[in-house]
């Protein structure tokens, strides 16, 4: 049980680290250091007790409840392999952590580096024990996304964030590619767990889905892993300061699609796909590595390139998929961590010591930095693969693998040799980084004065230098027995133990590496004046560069492509927009109900009453008045439509619906209004217009009336056949019945609007707060069409003096009116659970308070007496809303449940008192921000023309002197 | 309808009578906004339903429901209050958007516009 906790412990530190460590002040460089070093050494502690239970075989597992729903929990387990990674990254993040203390400029700012840093070793940790696949998306998508924030740690730079986008795009298609595998893996064993995917490894190989699976799993892997043709981020994220590039491309990040190959082999390899797919992928990696980190004259895209290539070896061992080729990868896992992690640090050193990564300019430092020098010295001997190094047993391992297992494919005969040929490169360029960076003249021109760099940043070089020889020197009692478990867990129980030796005899692998390490150095020997003085990359090849064409791509796609879908399909214009909007509309409505409607045989219906059938003539005639009149005299149709608005009305109180009359109302004065406001920007239509007059503005007009026309009557005709049919027993009998005793309300609207809806009105509301918010983003940059900019004919001259007081008496009636109005705003809130009102109406009427005042005087003087802060009646109205949603959690209930019950008031008597009243304020609320932040925008327009105005004046008046 | 049986002879004949008043006067000006010639005639019109209609249904209201319910039912006294308050604001602004188009469309007949001292030159 403890191992359990424990568990969870070890997933959460690094990010309880990150949140600490987020909080420090800007220029904490000892604290942050202390506290990210303290959480991760904690971290070794935790794997130092795990030790004994893994190395007895068990596999232990921590789990909690997230959504089961979806079969997706916090599952954590740990078994030898997943004990051993976590080991290697808890351990070099220590040495990171150690080695960017003191590499990291006094300016540069703290938290956000080590939260960063924190929070991707978390990500790494959870990956890496999940035991359940959808979690382990979860954190392979949060290592993409923390190491996109942490390679553009330097985001002043265009090559940080160039990199950091471009690693976050390759790898998130890739974290796509793996999620829907995943899924389909999910599907295929019918459960999420990781022990049971990885058990059914027959019934998903023998699926028909398992070439899909297959083809999006190695995608996801790939991606990560920088495996070609994805290799090219890579490069890119070396950008990142140099701690970053030493965790990331050593034992954390590019090391996550490796460990996904091996994880998930005994469930998706041994197939003859797997291994074409893997370790043909791996050998083009490897070879393409070696071969341009060769040519490569940046010290960190050397080693870049060289982490592909040796990438692309584990990738391939993988691919093979016999016991010793497990092995051999997670060993190569090991050492390649181990020595270039050091490599990098060492490459910071010279970078932070001489200003300058281009091998052309450096030269000789072993005189200048003697230690440092050694130590990269061995570091890239480990690289090339020399024995007596660690790097040396498992490419050893490697060449066994190569030489000694068969399946008899092209392949598999030609492996030793690619493999052979790629360790050519590899020594090469580890002979290039050795000599020309430490051997040779003195350097000369260098833009700093090299010095050997303070103790501590060298500290961690010195321990994995230090771990490179003994694990060189003696492989099987150091990470022997932990790499037997490692591969245990792997492959199964009765995996046999293999002995690491050093020495196997002068055998086949001996010799290629001996051939290997001849060539190389023969192949730098000759080639290396050329090497210097050509182009960045192999010959010929260095014009093939794989970032180019992603960024065409990139270019093409996020940039061209849908510039050209605009400019085809799009247009700026409403009314193009509306009539497409409309025809799809009407066609897709046709098409559904072609021949479907059915009227009622026997249609359900009221006596005709004259009042009615009068009240409803003169509406439609108001309604075909508006449209007649919309083109000429907009301010007639406005009029017009307000006149239906009302008809509308009084057709909802006719019918016993005081709701809705009511609703009606309100919105109907608040959109004439509006509209009013809104007509005064629109610039005026004359019948003397020529063109409106010709033949093809006459046809377009009458194309509009058909599609009007169609529309109208599609409404009017599936209308009537909806509320002609015979009544059955529906929702809303239900409603009926119960509004009074599960929601305590009477008006049953207003109970489901609050109770029994209550989430779909809480994204209603939400979505209100968005259409004002973008009313008014979209007004504040809107600029009326020149002829509606001068002021209005009535505020110009005469009438101006002859309508100056015009609005005086109005004005202050309306002032004497804005207490009532507010009080029946209120009257509306407080009895809308039990009679018709509610919070939308009562937010509605207290709009309108806003909105005469805002008509009664000018804005001007409105505002310097009236402060009304809209955003914030919003913001305050859904965070209430929300509150209130959630305070049924802390019951125990689920979101926004209601609670309702009557309180005895003194004086008042019976309130009630639901927590739907509560919900329903912040809809008040929202409501009354929404509104009058559109009033508000509209209203600033004649501010805003009357200040531009001021400004042009002048300007044309000078020029008129002039 | 129950209720009304059991009302007595003496609040229905006043009740009957005031609804009677108010509803006339309100046809009235409704009459009235149909048959007069001008604009500004026509203003005046619908004042008689806003005013003493109104005011003769409130009362009729008032007595009714105060004597069936047996105790003082006032609040049609705020729907009065309100009209009477607002109503003018409407055919004020009507009437001067209406001077204001008559003068600026130089109509014959209407008298200009009076010159005021703080509006400085006018007319």
């Amino acid at each position: 049980m403890i191992e359990q906790n424990l568990i969870l412990v070890l997933v959460m530190l690094p990010f309880l680290g990150a949140v600490i460590t987020a909080t420090l002040p800007v220029n904490a460089h000892n604290a942050a250091a202390w506290i990210s070093g303290l959480v991760l050494a904690a971290g070794l502690a935790l794997m130092a007790v795990f030790h004994a239970p893994v190395a007895e075989g068990r596999i232990l597992r921590g789990v909690v409840q997230w959504v089961p729903a979806l079969q997706l929990n916090l599952s954590f387990r740990m078994d030898g392999f997943s004990w051993l990674f976590v080991t290697l990254v808890l351990a070099i993040g220590v040495l990171v952590v150690i080695y960017a203390r003191y590499y990291l400029l006094k300016t540069d700012p703290v938290p956000r580096f080590y939260s960063f840093l924190m929070a991707f070793t978390g990500a790494m940790l959870g990956m890496l024990l999940s035991g359940n696949i959808l979690l382990l998306v979860v954190f392979w998508e949060l290592t993409s996304v923390v190491s996109f924030l942490l390679i553009g740690y330097w985001y002043q730079g265009q090559a940080a964030r160039d990199g950091a986008r471009m690693a976050l795009i390759v790898t998130a298609i890739g974290g796509l590619c793996l999620m829907v595998a995943m899924l389909i893996l999910g599907q295929i064993v019918g459960s999420n767990d990781l022990d049971r995917v990885l058990g059914s490894g027959d019934l998903i190989r023998a699926h028909p889905l398992y070439p899909l699976v297959l083809a999006l799993f190695l995608i996801g892997a790939f991606t990560k892993s920088a495996q070609f043709p994805f290799h090219f981020w890579l490069p890119g994220a070396m950008a990142a300061p140099t701690p970053v590039s030493a965790f990331l491309h050593s034992a954390t990040m590019v090391k996550a699609g490796v460990f996904l190959l091996i994880r998930f082999s005994p469930a998706l390899g041994g197939t003859e796909a797997w291994f074409y797919a893997v370790t043909g992928t791996g050998m083009a990696t490897l070879i393409l590595g070696a071969v341009i980190a060769l040519f490569r004259h940046d010290l960190k895209g050397l080693l870049a390139y060289s982490t592909i290539s040796h990438l692309g070896l584990i990738t391939a061992l993988a691919g093979i998929g016999s016991k010793g080729a497990i092995l051999a990868a997670i060993f190569h896992i090991v050492n390649h961590a181990v020595f270039k992690a050091s490599l990098f640090m060492a490459a910071g050193i010279i970078d932070h010591e001489t200003g300058t990564r281009d091998m052309r300019r450096l030269s000789g430092l072993m005189r200048l930095i003697p230690l440092t020098g050694t130590l990269a010295i061995v570091a890239a001997a480990a690289m090339a693969g020399v024995p007596m190094l660690n790097g040396f047993i498992s490419k050893e391992m490697f060449f066994a693998e190569a030489v000694d297992w068969h399946n008899g494919t092209w392949l598999d005969n030609s492996l030793p040799y690619l493999a052979t040929f790629a360790s050519i490169f590899a020594v090469a360029y580890s002979l290039r980084f050795i000599a020309t960076v430490f051997f040779g003249p003195p350097p000369v021109d260098l833009p700093k004065e090299p010095h050997e760099p303070t103790p501590w940043l060298r500290r961690p070089v010195e321990a994995l230098v230090l771990i490179c020889l003994v694990v060189g020197m003696m492989p099987g009692t150091t990470l022997g027995p932990v790499l037997n478990q490692a591969a245990r867990a792997v492959l199964g129980p009765d995996t046999p133990h293999f002995d690491i030796a050093v020495w196997h005899g002068f055998n086949l692998p001996l010799q290629m590496s001996l051939v290997a390490l001849l060539m190389g150095a023969l192949l730098y020997l000759v080639f290396a004046r050329q090497i210097a003085a050509g182009p960045e990359g192999p010959p010929l090849l260095h014009r093939i560069r794989a970032q180019r064409i992603y960024e065409r791509l990139l270019l093409a796609l996020s940039w061209r492509l849908p510039r050209l879908l605009h400019q085809r399909i799009g247009t700026e214009k409403l009314q193009p927009q509306l009539r497409i909007l409309v025809l799809l509309a009407l066609t897709f409505a046709a098409a559904v109900l072609w021949r479907q409607l059915a009227y009622a045989t026997e249609p359900l219906a009221n006596p005709l009453s004259p009042a009615f059938a009068l009240m409803w003539l003169v509406g439609a005639a108001c309604a075909l008045g508006a449209a007649w009149q919309a083109k000429y005299h907009r301010f007639a149709a406005l009029v017009l439509l307000g006149g239906a608005g009302l008809m509308t009305c009084l057709t909802f109180a006719w019918f016993s619906a005081p709701d809705l009359a009511v609703t009606q109302l309100l919105v109907e004065i608040v959109t004439t209004v509006l509209l009013l406001l809104g007509l005064r920007w629109l610039p005026k239509r004359r019948e003397e217009i020529a063109e409106d007059q010709m033949l093809s503005a006459r046809l377009r007009r009458l194309r509009d009336f058909v599609i009007a026309a169609a529309a109208g009557l599609g409404i009017a005709l599936v209308s009537y056949a909806v509320m002609t049919r015979p009544l059955i027993p529906n929702i809303g009998d239900w409603f009926l019945r119960n509004a009074y005793k599960e929601g305590g309300g009477t008006n049953v609207v207003n109970v489901i609007l609050v109770d029994f809806r209550a989430f779909d009105t809480f994204g209603e509301i939400t979505v209100l707060a968005v259409v004002g918010l973008t009313v008014y983003a979209l007004l504040r940059r809107f600029r009326p069409a020149t002829e509606s900019t001068n002021q209005p004919e009535q505020q110009r001259g005469e009438a101006a003096a002859a309508l100056q007081d015009y609005l005086t008496v109005p004005g202050v009636i309306l002032r004497w009116m804005f207490p009532a109005m507010i009080v029946v705003s209120a009257y509306f809130f407080m009895r809308g659970h039990d009679l018709p009102g509610g919070g939308f109406s009562a937010g509605v009427t207290l709009a309108i308070a806003f909105l005469v005042q805002y008509l009664g005087s000018n804005v001007r003087w409105v505002e310097a007496r009236l402060t009304v802060l809209p955003i914030r009646w919003m913001g305050f109205g859904l965070l209430i809303a929300g509150a209130t949603g959630l305070g049924a959690g802390l019951f125990g209930y689920p979101f926004l449940t209601a609670h309702a019950r009557y309180v005895d008031l003194p004086l008042i008597g019976q309130v009630p008192a639901a927590t739907a009243m509560l919900f329903d304020l912040g809809v008040y609320a929202l409501v009354v921000g929404a509104t009058v932040l559109m009033l508000i925008a509209i209203a600033h327009q004649s501010l805003r023309s009357a200040r531009l105005r001021d400004q042009d004046t002048p300007e044309a008046e000078s020029k008129e002197a002039a | 309808m129950t209720d009304f049986d059991t009302l007595s002879l003496w609040v229905a004949v006043p009740v009957g009578l005031l609804l009677v008043l108010g509803s006339t006067l309100t046809l009235l000006g409704t009459v009235g906004l149909v048959q007069l010639k001008s604009f500004y005639d026509r203003l005046h019109a619908p004042t008689l339903g806003t005013s003493w209609g109104t005011a003769g249904v409130l009362l009729a209201s008032i007595l009714l429901f105060s004597a069936l319910d047996g105790r003082a039912v006032l609040h049609e006294l705020v729907i009065g209050i309100f009209l009477l308050i607002t109503t003018p604001v409407t055919l004020m602004l009507l009437g001067r958007a209406a001077l204001h188009r008559d003068r600026a469309e130089k109509v014959r007949g209407i008298p200009p516009a009076r010159a005021r001292g703080d509006a400085g030159s006018d007319g």
